[in-house]
């Protein structure tokens, strides 16, 4: 008996010693193709204090596509970072705010502001337990204590930080050889062409749960949060809404019920807000039912973004 | 609850802890309750279902065992038969037939006299299709005597609900499986390693293999109508793997974990793409409890081959007809393919037949030649394509689905070797080839000799380091993503 324990323990180790070779080789992997995670992005940044961060889904994840966050700062001068990420909401937004200011600094923070995001766990608490965010989140203790924080507070998967330890989706990540790029980066010169039935399972895939005020109030609540913990950190917030084509926009379900709920929040905290949501309708501005392409943004920073960005200078 | 699910991970040892801390004879006790909890997780109504049908079957074995008129048993048996066999009929397909009679109706009489029938709007509960055969071979064999003493309550609900069977079997029957529950339940070391191996090795079939191929399968299958020949083909190769690989895979988790608790199911599956032909496929490797089934409570009573080769002939498409009937359900639908799948391989059933003194003749002509290892492969190729045919319309989502799929495949047959270089393989693609290359030489050694007798006798370096390389195949090239087994649907 005493026999079989030892080599049961001995099996477990040799076991273990091996999970850890392949765990660490799935992390240096995982540095070699990294790109757009936000966790990434603040791990690999040789800067301390940014001009701009940007929070946000993926409407705000065009602004850093190929070369154009780097065109953003050629224009501006300033130092920008997008911290977006995909379908995620204002608690997501929330958690990668706060690691970003353990070791950085913002001035300013630019919300991109979805209505999807306030309505449903989705893209909210069950984002953290997401395998295509997991894997490219880089291994950090702080990172790893602020998930059992969000797991004990505010309601996350015990699951996503079991994952995120244990490096399970790292190991396990069928595109580890693949750079990490979202796959609307590859669409980004396409230009749309109009298709309702695209628009409806859009809305279907964004909206899952219909739109539930109680949601609506726990999601604001976070957002106010966030507004919040920037101000504390020193940073002035402005928040926007992206232009989406006018076939995509009226399909949005109880779009008002949404603004008449986040206007007390704006007027409260004196947040700066622009809604650019009915800027650019033509389809030609967008390579899917609601993502700016590259002559969208473009002519979106040209118009509209750039003054905005460029009036913190003067501030 | 899935068998690749966190959950059952952390389940199962837990469960297994408590079995070994009471008395062997409460065990089934626990093991029921834990069964009942595993069932009703995912959607506790279908314990009402499962639940009713114990119970009904229960008061008719028993009242079979009380009573002493042959007539009033025989009554018992096919009142009991009806209502499990009806029942699950009923869930199948009434509301399927319901559909197709109110189509018919429209185009012999016109859009307005359209009928509407009523529905019965309930979807078949998860592994009805496997309990409600358990349930009907128990009453068999209840009416046959072959249980005598062995009916209680409480044996028979675990019996019908055991957990890593109730969902996609094996279909085991109640002959082996109670005597075992009444012997009082024991896990011993050996099967312990046996079921843990069992389970590792279903693990790596499912998670591995078959959901490495699922998302190639779906997509060419998807859509039929632009697909390439090269893709179709591909695809029903891959499918062919799938379909194994998914359902044995279940199997072999479902005897590896029953065995942790110290009861051993039957075999259900042996290394069927190496059948050398497709009576041997359907008769001794493939879904051996559900054949096994169908001749004893079907094949049998209707006569068999004894009743004359007319007879014959009919009992042996009437089995295959009714398999395919059993095979339709939530998976794939619940449409005409399943039939035509049912009707093709009972069509290869009498070309067996019909052709057998042929091969029996030959056979005794040319002894060697016919146990030669080329001729034996070509069998086993030829007897793999002819089930691969019938897998198209098992998994088409229609019969002109598949017709297209088949055509389009054998009208471009001899462009296909320029075909296949043009064709842009993906790194999936060559993972999906190595996969099947790997589990086909497992098979070969494993026919020659048993890979676990060959383990038992190697260094104990060498079984280390097969358990490593099982688990990190897992670990790495596992899709754990929760997809379901094909056969939990039917």
């Amino acid at each position: 008996m005493q026999r079989l324990a030892k080599s049961a323990l001995l099996f477990i180790a040799i076991g273990l010693a091996l999970y850890a070779g392949v765990y660490y080789a799935a992390e240096r992997l995982m540095f070699h193709t990294g790109r757009s995670n936000p966790f990434f992005k603040i791990a690999v940044t040789q800067e301390a204090t940014f001009d701009w961060v940007i929070l946000g889904a993926s409407h705000a994840m065009p602004l850093d596509f190929g070369d154009f966050n780097a065109h953003m700062q050629g224009e501006t001068g300033l130092r920008i970072l997008n911290l977006a990420s995909p379908g995620t909401g204002p608690l997501y937004n929330r958690f990668v705010l706060e690691h970003f200011l353990r070791a950085h600094r913002a001035k300013n923070v630019l919300y991109v502001v979805d209505s999807f995001a306030f309505y449903s766990r989705s893209w909210n608490e069950e984002r953290f337990a997401d395998a295509k965010l997991l894997r490219r989140t880089p291994l950090e203790p702080a990172i790893a204590a602020l998930i059992f924080d969000y797991v004990c507070h505010e309601g996350v998967d015990p699951r996503a930080l079991l994952d995120y330890v244990a490096g399970f989706s790292k190991i396990n990540n069928r595109e580890r050889f693949a750079r990490d790029v979202w796959e609307g980066e590859a669409q980004f010169d396409r230009v749309y062409r109009p298709s309702a039935s695209a628009v409806k399972k859009r809305m279907a895939y964004l909206y899952p749960d219909k739109t539930a005020v109680a949601a609506l109030d726990r999601y604001l609540a976070e957002l106010a949060t966030i507004v919040a913990t920037s101000r504390r950190s020193g940073a002035n917030v402005v928040i926007i809404k992206m232009p989406t084509p006018s076939q995509y926009r009226s399909q949005l379900p109880d779009e008002t019920t949404f603004d008449r709920a986040l206007s007390p929040l704006l007027t409260r905290s004196e947040i700066a807000f622009h809604d650019f949501s009915q800027a650019m309708d033509e389809p030609r501005f967008y390579f899917d039912t609601d993502h700016l392409n590259r002559t969208g943004l473009t002519e979106f920073f040209a118009t509209h973004l750039k003054p905005i960005i460029i009036s913190a200078i003067r501030r | 609850m899935l068998f690749t699910s966190l959950e059952f991970f952390v389940c199962l040892p837990l469960a297994l802890m408590l079995f070994a801390l009471l008395p062997a004879g409460k065990r089934w006790i626990w093991l029921l309750l834990a069964s009942y909890g595993f069932y009703g997780a995912s959607r506790p109504f279908n314990l009402v279902y499962l639940g009713a049908v114990t119970l009904f079957v229960w008061g008719c074995g028993a009242a079979m065992e009380r009573a002493t008129r042959e007539s009033a048993r025989r009554l018992l048996l096919t009142a009991g038969l009806a209502a499990v066999i009806g029942s699950l009929i009923a869930f199948k397909f009434y509301d399927f037939v319901a559909g197709e009679l109110e189509r018919v109706a429209v185009e012999v009489l016109g859009s307005d006299s359209a009928i509407t029938l009523p529905r019965l709007g309930v979807a078949t509960p998860v592994g009805y299709s496997f309990y409600a055969f358990s349930a009907a071979s128990y009453l068999v064999d209840a009416f046959s005597r072959r249980l005598a003493g062995r009916s209680g309550a409480g044996e028979l609900a675990l019996y019908l609900a055991w957990f890593p069977k109730i969902l996609a079997g094996p279909i085991d029957r109640a002959t082996n499986f109670l005597p075992q529950v009444a012997q009082g339940l024991r896990a011993d070391p050996e099967r312990l390693v046996l079921g843990l191996q069992l389970i590792g090795w279903g693990l790596i079939k499912k998670v591995v293999i078959a959901d490495n191929l699922a998302p190639m399968v779906d997509k060419a299958f998807g859509i039929a109508a632009f697909a390439s020949p090269i893709e179709l083909l591909v695809s029903v190769y891959f499918f062919a793997f799938q379909i194994y690989c998914d359902f044995s895979g279940y199997t072999d988790i479902a005897i590896g974990v029953s065995l942790l608790f110290g009861l051993q199911l039957m075999e259900n599956f042996r290394r069927p793409y190496l059948a050398c032909s497709t009576a041997e496929f359907w008769g001794e490797r493939w879904h051996i409890s559900l054949g096994r089934w169908f001749r004893d409570y079907l094949y049998i009573p209707l006569g068999g081959s004894r009743a004359g080769p007319v007879r014959q002939y009919l009992n042996l498409m009437l089995v295959f007809i009714a398999s395919g009937l059993w095979h339709a359900g939530l998976g794939y639908g619940v449409g005409w393919t399943f039939l035509v799948w049912g009707a093709l391989n009972g069509a290869y059933q009498w070309a067996g037949v019909a052709t057998r003194p042929f091969w029996t003749w030959m056979a005794g002509r040319l002894p060697r030649a016919s146990r030669s290892l080329p001729w034996l492969t070509l069998r086993v190729l030829l007897t793999f394509h002819l089930i691969a045919i019938t897998w198209v319309f098992f998994r088409a989502r229609s019969l002109g689905d598949a017709w297209l799929i088949l055509k389009k495949i054998a009208s471009n047959l001899i462009e296909i070797p320029a075909l296949l270089s043009r064709f842009p393989f993906t790194a999936e693609h060559y993972t999906a080839f190595a996969l099947i290359a790997f589990l086909v030489c497992v098979e070969i050694i494993d026919e020659r000799r048993p890979i676990v007798q060959r383990l038992a006798a190697g260094p104990a370096a060498l079984r280390w380091c097969v358990w490593y390389l099982g688990i990190f195949a897992l670990l790495v090239l596992g899709r754990w993503q929760a997809r379901e087994f094909i056969y939990m649907q039917f």
